[in-house]
């Protein structure tokens, strides 16, 4: 057997406005909860126990998904290019690294969504012919996301050679 | 389109005689239905009138169905009412497969199924149902000149059997599900004819209340569970003979033919360059008595399932010689496993034993009977030999230009695949296997079921073994040799 191998973390982190748009992107959806809540509370005076046990599980979850996991996030992501390859980690529970060759690249597409677009971030998402190889970089300023696919462009031979 | 127009094709003069068939039983609750509305309130007429709607429909699907081969693209239209063009690229066609059921056998027809690796269903099935049965080898032919080359003399050498089907071989399908399955399903229609037509109360089911009342509900019951065994034994042979019976797996130079059926034959033709390995299925019953199954790695076939089945249950060893002769190499299939060490094995134990710890609690809890603790004792031996197996099962074996995986129990796998068809890796960690320096690593590829799973390998060999699959990560600028990284 070879000398085992290891794998440097990538190099860079994703925009620092990442955690702000990611904590937002939370917040709608527990905001709406929240609305709800307090239109049953105000409606409903039968059980003020139950009342009470929803909002602090309602205040438990907006603690953990808009104010921890963003950071936790943060602290997590990272990516990185190089001549031949796309390199990322993600996640925060559960952490993922994923490597892909630059080589087998099929297609390089940038999303905004309409929360990134208004802080000027973009993701990019490099394709394989795997399903299972697609390699997602998060929350980049819109400029870096521009250069990171002018970058992969150019590299990537894109269409010589997919391994199908 | 700068080429000449081609003609639209029409499929067999003989489907007019299929397709009401056809038609009639898709609608058999339909007409069922309309006879007991219509002898219910005395018009008879109704189920006719029903009847010729339904045989007319099949016709007129014959008449509004039409395909054409161009210089670049399949084309197929279809649809009654709602007509459809169903349009492929001819250099994206993977793989021709055949199917043809008694009725069109009987005929002489066969459906021709085209094949591009996207997973289709329902409507985006390129099928042609169907054409003449001595058509067949032409149009395989035309259909895959393009993508790849189906040798000229292929009646006159009929290459190398691979396998072929042993009676022998029955002995492992009374172990499969199948026949439970197809049990179900039967009692299933049964209930729901039942309430249609108010089978409740007819002597059947009260002979088996009576029966049941005279000799008690647990001799009844046992007696219903032999019978659904026996049955549900006999119905898989069966179902197994009846579509494997007479398998033959044949090589021809760079492409494979698998063909089955006894009732209704299926032909299933690969190519041989696009293969990427193979993956052999070993479940919990087949494997006690010294069994498996082979499926095909490939791209452009779907991962798992009937698609890329290339044996079904055989011995093992026979699987075993088959995938080593395809893919040219017996270390992958045969050779030793690298185990995954005590972490690996640890976690396989907690996960089994969390729901039997789980369960005690709640036992101890509440005052449980003496039974409940029997069945205690019994599921927690269950389990453990689960996690026993599962430990014992997990390995992995890298070099040669090979990755094996091997995992699970109730549905043991060992993927062989082949290190150029992998396009890229992931290294997963949950919180509870960073803790326990573990990692998942996943192999993507174009092929299969595109991901492939090296569970729970200790944290600091799993992009050893990546990169020992994929020698380009060891040149990228974050590889450094060593582990004392982190």
């Amino acid at each position: 057997m070879t000398a085992p191998i290891q794998l440097a973390d990538p190099a860079h982190r994703p925009s620092r406005k990442a955690p702000l748009v990611w904590a937002l992107g939370a917040a709608i959806p527990w905001g709406a909860l929240v609305i709800a809540q307090v239109v049953w509370f105000a409606l409903d005076h039968r059980a003020p126990g139950l009342n009470a046990l929803a909002a602090a599980a309602t205040a438990v979850g907006i603690v953990m998904f808009v104010v921890v996991v963003p950071l936790w996030r943060y602290r997590v992501h990272r990516w990185d290019i190089d001549s031949r390859a796309v390199y990322t980690r993600t996640g925060w529970l559960v952490q993922e690294r994923r490597i892909a060759p630059i080589s087998r690249v099929q297609t390089v597409d940038t999303q905004r969504g309409p929360l990134e677009r208004l802080f000027g971030l973009a993701d990019v998402t490099v394709t394989t012919a795997s399903s299972a190889g697609a390699v997602r970089i998060e929350a980049l300023d819109s400029q870096v996301a521009d250069d990171v696919v002018a970058r992969l462009t150019d590299i990537a031979a894109i269409g010589a050679e997919d391994a199908t | 389109m700068t080429a000449p127009p081609v003609a639209w094709q029409r499929l067999s003069p003989r489907m007019l005689l299929v397709h009401p068939v056809h038609e009639v039983v898709r609608q058999l609750p339909v007409l069922v239905g309309s006879l007991v509305l219509g002898s219910a309130t005395g018009n008879n007429l109704l189920a006719v009138v029903v009847l010729a709607l339904t045989v007319a429909f099949g016709v007129a699907r014959w008449f509004t169905t039409s395909y054409r081969i161009g210089p670049s693209e399949l084309q197929l239209r279809t649809g009654v009412l709602q007509r459809k063009v169903l349009a492929l690229p001819r250099n994206r066609i993977r793989s021709v497969s055949t199917d043809a059921r008694l009725l069109h056998r009987l005929l002489g027809l066969t459906v021709v199924r085209v094949g591009t690796g996207q997973e289709a269903s329902g409507d985006t099935v390129f099928a042609l149902d169907a054409v003449r049965a001595d058509e067949v080898p032409r149009l395989r032919a035309v259909l895959l000149a393009d993508s790849l080359a189906v040798p000229d003399a292929e009646v006159a050498d009929p290459g190398r059997v691979l396998a072929r089907w042993q009676p022998a071989w029955l002995r492992y399908s009374p172990l499969s599900l199948t026949g439970l399955a197809m049990i179900a399903a039967a009692l299933g229609v049964l209930f729901q004819m039942s309430s249609e037509v108010g089978l409740e109360d007819s002597q059947l089911a009260r002979s088996g209340m009576d029966a049941a009342q005279r000799f008690g509900v647990a001799v009844t019951v046992a007696v219903a569970v032999v019978v659904v065994l026996v049955a549900s034994a006999v119905l898989s042979v069966l179902r197994s003979l009846l579509t494997y019976g007479n398998l033959l797996l044949r090589r021809d130079a760079e492409v494979l033919h698998l063909q089955h059926g006894l009732l209704r034959v299926r032909e299933h033709t690969f190519d041989m360059r696009r293969l990427r390995g193979g993956t052999l299925r070993e479940p919990l019953l087949v494997r006690l008595f010294g069994g498996a199954r082979l499926d095909a790695v490939m791209t452009g076939v779907g991962g798992a399932g009937e698609a890329s089945m290339l044996l079904p249950p055989c011995p093992r060893a026979t699987a075993e010689a088959v995938l080593a002769e395809l893919i040219e190499h017996p270390e992958p299939v045969t050779g030793p496993l690298r185990r995954h060490g005590p972490a690996a094995t640890r976690r396989r134990w907690v996960r089994a034993l969390a729901l039997p710890v789980v369960a005690a609690a709640a036992l101890a809890a509440l005052p449980a009977p003496l039974w409940a603790w029997a069945g205690w004792v019994v599921v927690t031996g269950c389990c453990a030999l689960l996690a026993a197996d599962r430990a014992r099962s997990l390995g992995h074996r890298v070099g040669g230009g090979w990755l094996v995986a091997r995992a699970g129990s109730l549905q043991r796998t060992r993927d062989c695949i082949a290190a150029p068809g992998v396009i890229g890796w992931t290294v997963r960690q949950s919180l509870f296997q960073r803790r326990a320096g573990v990692a998942t690593l996943v192999a993507a590829t174009a092929a299969g079921v595109k991901r492939y799973r090296v569970i729970d390998v200790p944290a600091e060999l799993a992009w050893s073994i990546a990169a020992q699959t994929s020698p380009w990560i060891a040149d990228t600028r974050w590889a450094s040799d060593g582990p004392d990284l982190r």
